[in-house]
């Protein structure tokens, strides 16, 4: 029996009509049309449906989207302020640390949480908050030259 | 040839990154069309059986089914190989029989199709199949090839006698090896195993298929080789090519598992038997089961040399696991052969490789197609036979690499090598001589190793190497080349931009790519064996020269000069003697479209490019490695990879590429092992929690280093580089291991059991 | 498997009383989702496919972390990994819980996966269990007529079933202060990777007596290494009010590999046994001295 609930996502309002069993990830991308929130692996290992939910990464194929209804939701599409990146965004692109770009979205979102969080993290603790996130492209190596290279960034006021 | 480079050998960022950033990229699971249909697969629970009986009444008669298929409805279609080898696509007449039906009336592995429904969703889809009633007739299965081989063991195809799918032997014999190894000093010999590693890419198969209003089949398709899917799908259907439009999204990721058909074939056959677009999405159990992972080899291999290290003989025999379909597993014994056996100076070598048909998922090419499995062995062999004739691991290796101008692995000349300088140079960075060789007390030893390897840029002569590239120039001076490799994440476009702007004298954003689709690409064999940059870069830069020349032809008598006095730099065209006297390109180009003296010329280019060189990237991989003597368990500390892949022609791109293979190479040494349980056939490795590989945790710290010494032959010097970052990665692991402990581990993966039983055995 | 689930009905309860008349109401058709992160893969998996899923994060009143020195450590049964693990008193005087913590899944699945959840889960393999049962934590249970406090080690009976009756709710963990000079940590091998399932995990908690160096308490808890997490007393006896030592230390350790009743692996998993309850004892032990 479908049910209305609302949802905040990147800010924005929605009234929806969804299942109990519909997912988070299911009612972000067949609902909501963003699809930069994907499907992988389905059992919470790989981190690529990372999504934010008020601030915190977690896992939206292994989340009823039901239990999301009024938190406010962050996906890969919310980083962005109109097409100006996020420096996140940006340093991934400036240090080539984004190859096939599937693990990307979560990859970013997770990064965004532990800057929020800690703003001076140190590489072992970059690594630690990304330990959720699989990539089979890069080696990683260039994610944490990004993420730092972000910190630093935004802690100069820059955008 | 030295020159100076603008554009070729910069760190530029590619133009499909910022979608990748902000989530905007479409890949195939993210389509969506009006009316769109969802396919859904169900699957054998059993590794070999006969489908008797299928009742699909239940499944049709859900509201929201449009269609459900079983063998039956899709006889009608012609059988094929999935890896397209059946296609001539492999010189000397190999080809791979067409075994395999859309939906096959004999299941052949776990995990194999059965039947096929396409629902207004997801949701009743999966219902769907659940309706389904199957019954199976079980049959005796075989997962062990040498099993398979023993008379008496259940054949799994009509083509393959005794279940060898394809005897292959080495394709570049020579001289005697049995003289070759009389005349050795000594001799080492050992046998070592591989697996089946799976390769783990984020975005599962998928692929969309509708009927366009032409009633023409078009699929967008994850296919590295675009041009020989769309005339596989066309021979399936049975109908002419140009019926067919194959469209390549962006892929999240490959790795040479795209290299064949996946998901195309039931999407099509769902969307032609309900006239709508179907779209189907393989969970990832499905990428496990139902795709191919790399052929796991079982092989003895024995060389000989002289007592001042110089080879005499090498040779080889492998079994190799093909799984229930042959796909592309039986030339990547071949392929391997030709690497390992050709990769050092040896005047006698000889292989033969017995592939063999089991009831497991199918094997395939995976990166390196055959010489991460080769050179596991080679290396540790080399290294042994180093300390049998008291020799260090890297003046062995010295002494026995391979100069240009010799005759390189795939038997044309070796065109340009600096593995001389990547042995030297990683030996320094990883701290060879401080770290080498040292007493190892204590119950945590560290150890360093080597391993180097040589591959190819493209398969010629072996594979078709056959790429198109073509050229326009707009009235702007901007640019379209239109090209069709396949957008896996290595960033092929950039590459391709900054080649043919290179040789244009514009800049790499001035270059777009037009590429995608085959109903607008030339003929392109496809982005496989380390290929896109080498031959795709040659066919843009010869058509781009093509351009330039009638850019320069106009513009001379635009300028009042002759061509040959003109250059192009920067968006200008200038008189070399005279830099003052220039024209922009932009107008030239204007004159070219917009002329009313009878000139109009859209001013292009265009190259048919067959390899008829192949210039092998070379590479020496360094490990070090702690291990502890107690638990058995091995942490990668530092790895350095040195590579010669010609001219670099993004560095950034390079060094991505050799850091994911570092990923992929520890993976396969230490990590990663695909079971099958013996008794059931079933598959237990089907997802991330039972097939593991590394994680950001697990990286060791990295270095790359970058020979960037250009080759005659690659565009502007480049040579191939998507492959070379995994090949050398598990046996410097291995040979670092031997350093530190003093054992050595034959089979993959190395564990920390195999490496206690290794030290008891070892101290008895 | 699948990647999305079967219908069901979903109940979000505000109250734990509300919660425990749903449950008691739906009886074996209804399950408990808090974290999500156990129940929605066996649910994918199709191991179960209940037809009313109760919605428990919504409750309040079931998040919390106190403590005080008479009463102990009361942690509310909906507190996450992440929360414990970066609690600042669990951090400082129960350090070993925090680590466990810190260990599960992924960051995203300890944000997401709760202690109750972790510890109804009932699998030989759940990294908080050693623990809590090193900790002597007791249970709150609660059920429409009734409330118990069980003991964690009698909870596990066998491999995911424990002894949570149908229609109650793990509603509170109770942890009493360990006693002065007492140290402990938790010590893991994983299967394979960093990120990956435990091998062998070995939970250390002792107690010195404040005269020379005699061990007045010693418990061991263990995990992935027999059907249940246990606590290895055969090799507690070994130190319990013996005077600590190397050959000690060594003993026990080997007593509690050979207490250790793994199945697959098992020569492996005994040998980590072994060398993770010496570490473990050891590295305790040079904390208290």
């Amino acid at each position: 029996m479908k049910q209305i609930a609302s949802f905040i996502v990147n800010g924005k309002a929605y009234e929806l009509a969804i299942e109990p069993h519909m997912l988070l990830v299911e009612v972000l991308r067949d609902e909501l049309g963003l699809t930069g929130t994907k499907h992988s692996c389905g059992i919470g290992h790989c981190g690529a449906c990372t999504v934010l939910i008020d601030g915190t990464p977690t896992l939206s194929c292994l989340t009823p989207a039901l239990t999301a209804k009024g938190k406010n939701v962050t996906t890969i599409e919310g980083l962005a302020e109109g097409t100006t990146l996020h420096p996140i965004q940006k340093a991934f692109i400036d240090f080539g640390a984004i190859q096939c770009g599937y693990c990307t979205p979560g990859m970013i979102l997770s990064a965004k949480a532990q800057l929020d969080k800690n703003p001076n993290p140190t590489r072992e603790q970059v690594k630690q908050a990304l330990s959720g996130n699989l990539c089979r492209c890069t080696g990683y190596v260039k994610i944490v030259d990004a993420v730092l290279a972000a910190a630093e960034t935004i802690k100069k006021g820059g955008k | 040839m030295s020159q100076e480079l603008s554009v070729v050998g910069k760190r530029i960022t590619q133009p499909d990154a910022a979608a990748k950033a902000t989530g905007a990229t479409i890949y195939a699971g993210d389509l969506k069309m009006p009316g769109m249909l969802i396919g859904k697969v169900l699957r054998s629970p059993y590794p070999h059986a006969k489908i008797k009986r299928i009742d699909k009444s239940k499944a049709e008669k859900l509201p929201g089914v449009e269609a459900v298929i079983t063998p039956e409805d899709v006889a009608q279609w012609k059988p094929f190989d999935r890896g397209l080898k059946d296609l001539p696509m492999i010189s000397g007449g190999y080809l791979v029989p067409p075994d395999e039906h859309i939906l096959n009336e004999r299941v052949r592995h776990f995990g194999d199709a059965v039947t096929a429904v396409a629902a207004i969703n997801e949701h009743i889809a999966e219902e769907a199949l659940e309706l389904i009633e199957v019954e199976y007739e079980e049959l005796p299965f075989v997962i062990d090839p040498e099993e398979a081989m023993k008379p008496g063991a259940p054949q799994i195809s009509d083509f393959a006698e005794g279940n060898i799918g394809k005897h292959l032997s080495y394709p570049f014999p020579e001289g005697d090896v049995e003289k070759g190894f009389r005349e050795a000093d000594c001799i080492v010999e050992g046998t070592f195993s591989t697996t089946k590693q799976e390769h783990c890419t984020a975005e599962t198969a998928a692929a969309v298929a509708y009927l366009d209003v032409s009633r023409r089949i078009n699929i967008w398709s994850q296919c590295q080789l675009a041009h020989m899917a769309r005339r596989e799908i066309a021979h399936i259907f049975n109908m002419p090519v140009n019926r067919v439009k194959l469209m390549t999204p962006f892929v999240g990721g490959s790795f040479g598992q795209r290299g064949s058909v996946c998901a195309e074939p039931i999407c099509i056959a769902l969307a032609l038997k309900t006239g709508k677009p179907v779209k189907l999405v393989y969970t990832r159990e499905e990428n496990f089961t139902a795709l191919e992972s790399r052929t796991g080899f079982k092989y003895n291999l024995k060389i000989g040399l002289k007592q001042d290290g110089t080879l005499t003989a090498m040779q080889v025999y492998m079994i190799g696991r093909l799984g229930g379909y042959m796909g592309c597993g039986p030339m990547s014994s071949a392929i391997g052969m030709t690497f390992g056996l050709g990769h050092y100076r040896c005047p006698n070598r000889a292989g033969e490789g017995d592939m063999v048909m089991t009831n497991t998922p199918v094997s395939g090419a995976m990166r390196g197609f055959g010489n991460p499995a080769i050179m596991w062995g080679i290396e540790q062999l080399v290294d042994e036979a180093a300390e049998k004739l008291g020799m260090e691991p890297l003046e062995i290796r010295l002494k026995n690499i391979k100069k240009a101008g010799e005759i390189a692995n795939m038997g044309l000349t070796l065109e340009s090598t600096y593995l001389d300088e990547c042995i030297k140079r990683g030996a320094e960075a990883i701290g060879w001589k401080q770290k080498r060789g040292k007493k190892k007390e204590g119950q945590i030893r560290r150890g360093v190793g080597i391993a180097t390897m040589s591959h190819c840029s493209g398969a010629a002569p072996l594979y078709l190497d056959h790429s198109n590239a073509f050229i326009k120039l707009n009235e702007d001076g901007s640019a379209d080349l239109t090209v069709h490799p396949a957008p896996l994440g290595q960033h092929i476009w950039g590459a391709l931009s900054q080649i043919a702007a290179e040789e244009l004298g514009l800049r790499a954003e001035d270059i777009h790519i037009v590429t995608g689709d085959t109903d607008i690409t030339l003929f392109e064999y496809g982005s496989d064996a380390s290929r896109s940059t080498y031959a795709i870069g040659n066919a843009a830069l010869i058509a781009a020269r093509q351009a330039k020349e009638q850019v320069l032809e106009r513009a001379a008598k635009m300028l009042g000069v002759s061509p040959s006095e003109l250059e192009i730099q920067d968006r200008q065209v200038y008189v070399k003697a005279n830099l003052k006297k220039s024209i922009p390109v932009a107008d030239v180009c204007y004159d070219a479209i917009y002329n009313f003296k009878g000139e109009c010329l859209n001013i292009s280019g265009k190259c048919s490019w067959e390899g008829r060189w192949n210039s092998p990237p070379t590479g020496a991989f360094f490990a070090e490695v702690e291990v502890n003597t107690e638990t058995g368990r091995v942490k990668v500390i530092k790895f350095v990879t040195a590579i010669d892949c010609g001219k670099a022609v993004n560095p950034m791109t390079v060094e991505g590429q050799l850091e994911g293979g570092m990923q992929q190479g520890i993976g396969y040494g230490l990590t990663e092992d695909y079971v099958i349980n013996k008794d059931t056939g079933v598959v237990e490795s089907v997802n991330y929690d039972t097939y593991k590989m590394p994680g950001i945790l697990d990286m060791p710290e990295t270095e790359v280093i970058i020979i960037d010494e250009p080759d005659p032959k690659g565009p502007f010097g480049a040579k191939g580089v998507g492959e070379p970052g995994m090949v050398g990665v598990a046996p410097a692991i291995a040979n670092a291991i031997y350093d530190a402990i003093g054992v050595r581990i034959k089979d993959l993966p190395i564990t920390p059991e195999k490496i206690l039983k290794a030290l008891e055995e070892k101290s008895q | 498997m699948s990647r999305l689930l079967k219908p069901f009905e979903y109940l979000e309860p505000e109250t734990v009383e509300e919660a425990v008349q749903l449950l008691s109401k739906y009886g074996d058709k209804a399950k408990v989702l808090a974290g999500g992160t156990d129940l929605l893969i066996s649910m994918k998996k199709r191991k179960i496919s209940p037809q009313y899923v109760v919605y428990i994060k919504s409750i309040p009143e079931l998040d919390y972390i106190q403590y005080s020195q008479e009463a102990g450590l009361k942690i509310g049964a909906l507190a996450t990994h992440s929360t414990i693990a970066d609690s600042p008193i669990i951090k400082d005087k129960f350090e070993l819980l925090a680590t466990a913590c810190g260990k599960v899944g992924t960051p995203q699945v300890r944000n997401m996966g709760t202690i109750g959840g972790n510890i109804c889960e009932g699998g030989p393999s759940q990294d908080t269990i050693p623990s809590l049962l090193v900790l002597e934590a007791k249970l709150k249970l609660i059920s429409l007529h009734s409330e118990r406090i069980v003991p964690i080690d009698e909870f596990f009976i066998a491999p995911f079933k424990t002894a949570l009756q149908e229609a109650e709710l793990l509603t509170e963990i109770q942890i009493p202060t360990p006693a002065p000079r007492s140290a402990g940590c938790y010590k893991w091998f994983t299967k394979t990777v960093r990120v990956d399932e435990t091998l062998v995990g070995v939970a250390v908690l002792m107690s010195l007596d404040s005269t020379d160096g005699i061990c007045s308490d010693l418990k061991i808890g263990l995990c992935s290494v027999a059907p249940t997490p246990f606590r290895a007393r055969r090799a507690e006896e070994v130190l319990r009010g013996k005077k600590v030592d190397n050959t000690l230390i060594e003993q026990a350790a080997q007593v509690a590999a050979e207490e250790a009743k793994p199945r697959s692996r098992a020569d492996y998993r005994r040998r980590m046994t072994k060398v993770l309850v010496t570490e473990a004892v050891n590295e305790t032990w040079r904390k208290i001295r």
